[in-house]
């Protein structure tokens, strides 16, 4: 056997694994036998580092010689919500100054949470020749200055993604950089810069790029001129809009809804700040033919919003606010029968009594009607432990399944129970969940349940939950496919942590925040397992000013080959040999 | 939690007290026995009676919502308190006027009864129909070209748009 395999040429080897694309399926390959690792790692073409300190740039650059396409995620999940204070790290533009030399053909750079200047942005535009793709997704630190090096020199860009990032936006003067003679820009979307850019650089940049089939507009763009840009592009796939307000006037109105009838290949919509019901009939007809949705940001009201998805009966995705309300989800229910994912948001986050008529009726309505629904983020101020179990029934292929309740530690609002029963059906039903973030009242039990069914769970997200260390503990060596574990305001401290210490290493990461864990335990950790970080964040002072016994106020521990990093800020230690010995 | 000992190495952290620690094995162990686990002594932790801080909005960690929905919505909510739009309603034979905020309705329905209650009569608008007593009275508006329209013929955010002020007149006329 190994014979044969050795006299099968290298160039058809190659030429079979250029059609494996999956990170899994590659590194599968890799391990065969050291000359498939050898050709393998020759022609791999695609990085994804779920966390950028879990490597470093020339340890990824030796091994993969010739890659095209990077995606690097750096901070912590819970850095959406502040918990994670400025400066922690996640600087992208060590990697590219490394790929700069070594990657001169890279034509893709994916990015998430990530920390990007206007050096690295420059950088990008000076050093490939063939940049094709550039995603910022939730990272911030650059300005429309590196915008606009990337708009000027990137002559075969076709994406240019900011979404949700945080941009200093100096002007919107950037967009005019991109050359007249630049024509293949296949997505952009500035859906997340605040000021204006210049419209008709914007309608010509539109008008001569005849790919164009993703564009995401920012607020500023008003609606009266919505229509000239559609009219550029009657190809586009997914837009969105900017802010969908203006006078009602049946001109505006009626050029605006021939826009989009032109439209023919439009298949997601977005945007709609401030929308004002009035135009919402221009984009009917075209309803039907939607296959997603975004109106987080549209403060329509319930009745209009019902009109609106009910006539959108390819709909597959839908984010919304909760304006929605238990009716509006009916309607869903009735019309929308090919959703496969719902997000509604709360439209007044922190006040103390609901608004809007919105309950757990609404999903467990959506979760009965819509039997492709798998995917769910909801945002609601009651639960009861029967609507999550009719919930897992209804939907055994449930695989994301995400509930927050805005009042923690809230109970079941009818039988005062905690909801450990509830999530425990979600969990014992839905067998191929990966994805499970909880909310309300739950007490050690519920991770037992967890621990017991959840065997294909990847990441999972607690909050104010928990009696002990044996919910920790359940978790962790319960859930053979867990990733990440993220954990706020439990009490959880050293025992569940140090017994499974070891599982920590089949994790990406972890990360607790205002949980029990002491300083003590945190060195033991450091010292004993090297290939963990075990990173230390806290802004009253050094840990070891306090006892040993003292808990840390933030946690992250990341699984890592590169050793501990360098970068970080005053308020974060690592745990590690030497600084364990340092610190006591 | 590690109450006992002050000393820098407390004897409940040992490592030789936790297996996973003292190997070097990476090997995950599928350990399920609990009470051998946690025959340390394992005493129930007080639970963090922690919640959420609530500073200004944008520094808020709960609930979970990213920055940019956050900013919308605080955003969103200070438009919409202050919007007002006041217009003038007269009533047929009654010098005095009043003056009411369309935008604290949401629809025709909303305004006409409010318009019943004030004017304490029965209103007449475009949705109505079938017989009419001479007792009723019949909603009108003025728009921006100066015309007299019986209300309630277009949707309600173009007439919000054109309404310049209301009249009640007598149905009989």
């Amino acid at each position: 056997m190994l014979r044969m395999a050795s006299s099968f040429p290298e160039e058809v080897l190659e030429h079979v694994f250029s059609f494996i694309y999956d990170d899994k399926d590659r590194n599968a390959i890799s391990m065969v036998c050291k000359s498939w690792y050898e050709i393998e790692r020759w022609c791999r073409r695609r990085i994804f580092v779920g966390n950028c300190y879990a490597v470093s740039p020339p340890m990824v650059i030796r091994r993969f010689p010739e890659v095209r396409s990077v995606e690097l995620k750096g901070k912590p999940h819970f850095a959406d919500f502040n918990l994670v204070p400025e400066g922690w790290g996640g600087y992208v533009y060590p990697w590219i100054a490394a790929m700069a030399t070594a990657y001169p053909w890279l034509e893709e750079i994916r990015l998430k949470r990530m920390v990007v200047t206007d050096e690295a942005l420059e950088l990008i535009a000076k050093s490939f020749k063939n940049f094709k793709v550039l995603v910022l997704s939730s990272c911030e630190g650059f300005s429309t200055d590196g915008l606009a090096a990337i708009a000027a020199n990137c002559r075969n860009l076709k994406e240019l993604d900011l979404r949700e990032s945080e941009v200093d936006d100096l002007s919107g003067h950037w967009l005019s950089h991109f050359p007249d003679s630049y024509t293949s820009l296949v997505s952009l979307n500035i859906s997340c810069l605040g000021s204006e850019v210049s419209f008709s650089a914007l309608e010509r940049l539109v008008g001569r790029c005849p790919n164009l089939r993703t564009l995401r507009l920012n607020r500023a763009v008003p609606l009266d001129r919505l229509a000239n840009i559609l009219c550029r592009a009657p190809q586009l796939v997914e837009l969105g809009t900017g802010t969908y307000s203006a006078e009602l006037q049946p001109d505006v109105f009626s050029s605006l809804a021939g826009a989009f009838s032109g439209c023919k290949e439009l298949r997601s919509l977005s945007g709609f700040w401030d929308a004002v019901p009035g135009y919402l009939p221009a984009i009917y007809p075209i309803c039907p033919s939607l296959t997603s949705l975004n109106l987080s940001y549209a403060t329509i009201q319930s009745t209009d919003l019902t009109k609106l998805v009910s006539q959108c009966q390819s709909l597959q995705r839908l984010w919304v606010l909760d304006y929605i309300e238990d009716i509006g989800l009916e309607a869903l229910a009735a019309f929308c029968k090919d959703l496969r994912e719902l997000r509604v948001f709360p439209s007044e986050p922190f006040a103390q009594e609901p608004n809007v008529s919105l309950t757990e009726q609404g999903l467990v309505s959506v979760s009965e009607g819509c039997p492709k629904l798998h995917s769910v983020l909801y945002f609601c101020r009651q639960m009861t432990n029967d609507a999550l179990a009719t919930i897992a029934r209804n939907r055994p292929n449930m695989t994301r399944f995400r509930l927050c309740i805005i009042e923690p530690r809230a109970p079941d609002y009818i039988t005062l129970q905690p909801l450990d029963d509830g999530f425990g059906a979600i969990v014992e039903h839905c067998k191929d969940l990966q994805r499970l973030s909880m909310a309300g009242l739950l007490t050690d039990r519920v991770f037992e349940h967890i621990g017991n069914h959840a065997k294909k769970l990847e990441m999972l997200s607690v909050a104010f939950a928990g009696d002990s260390d044996l919910g920790l503990h359940h978790v962790l060596s319960g859930c053979e496919n867990l990733r990440k574990l993220e954990i706020r305001d439990c009490p959880f401290g050293d025992k569940a942590l140090l017994v499974n210490a070891a599982k920590l290493e089949t994790m990406r990461s972890l990360w607790m925040s205002s949980c029990s864990v002491s300083f003590g335990a945190c060195k033991l950790l450091g010292q004993k397992i090297p290939r963990l970080n075990v990173e230390v964040m806290d802004e009253r002072g050094p840990p070891g000013s306090r006892p040993e016994s003292c808990p840390v106020e933030k946690l992250y521990i990341y699984r890592t080959v590169a050793g501990p990093r360098f970068d970080m800020p005053g308020f974060v230690w690592t745990m590690d040999e030497d600084s364990a010995l340092r610190l006591s | 939690m590690g109450r006992r000992g002050s000393a820098s190495s407390s004897s409940s952290l040992e490592s030789s007290n936790y297996p996973a620690l003292s190997s070097r094995s990476s090997l995950y162990q599928h350990n399920r026995d609990l009470s051998t686990d946690l025959r340390l002594g394992l005493s129930i932790a007080t639970s963090s009676q922690g919640n959420p801080s609530t500073p200004s909005v944008s520094e808020s960690d709960w609930p979970p919502i990213k920055p940019f929905l956050k900013e919308t919505l605080a955003a969103e909510e200070n438009e919409c308190n202050s919007a007002t739009f006041f217009v003038k309603v007269y009533m047929e034979g009654i010098p005095i006027g009043r003056k009411l905020d369309l935008l604290a309705h949401d629809g025709y329905h909303n305004l006409i009864r409010t318009l019943d209650h004030m004017f304490n009569t029965t209103i007449i608008w475009a949705e109505m129909d079938g017989e009419h007593s001479e007792q009723y009275h019949v909603l009108t508006y003025e728009d921006k070209e100066g015309d007299w329209l019986m209300v309630g013929d277009v949707p309600w955010e173009m007439f919000l748009s054109s309404v310049r002020r209301l009249k009640i007149t007598r149905a009989d006329i």
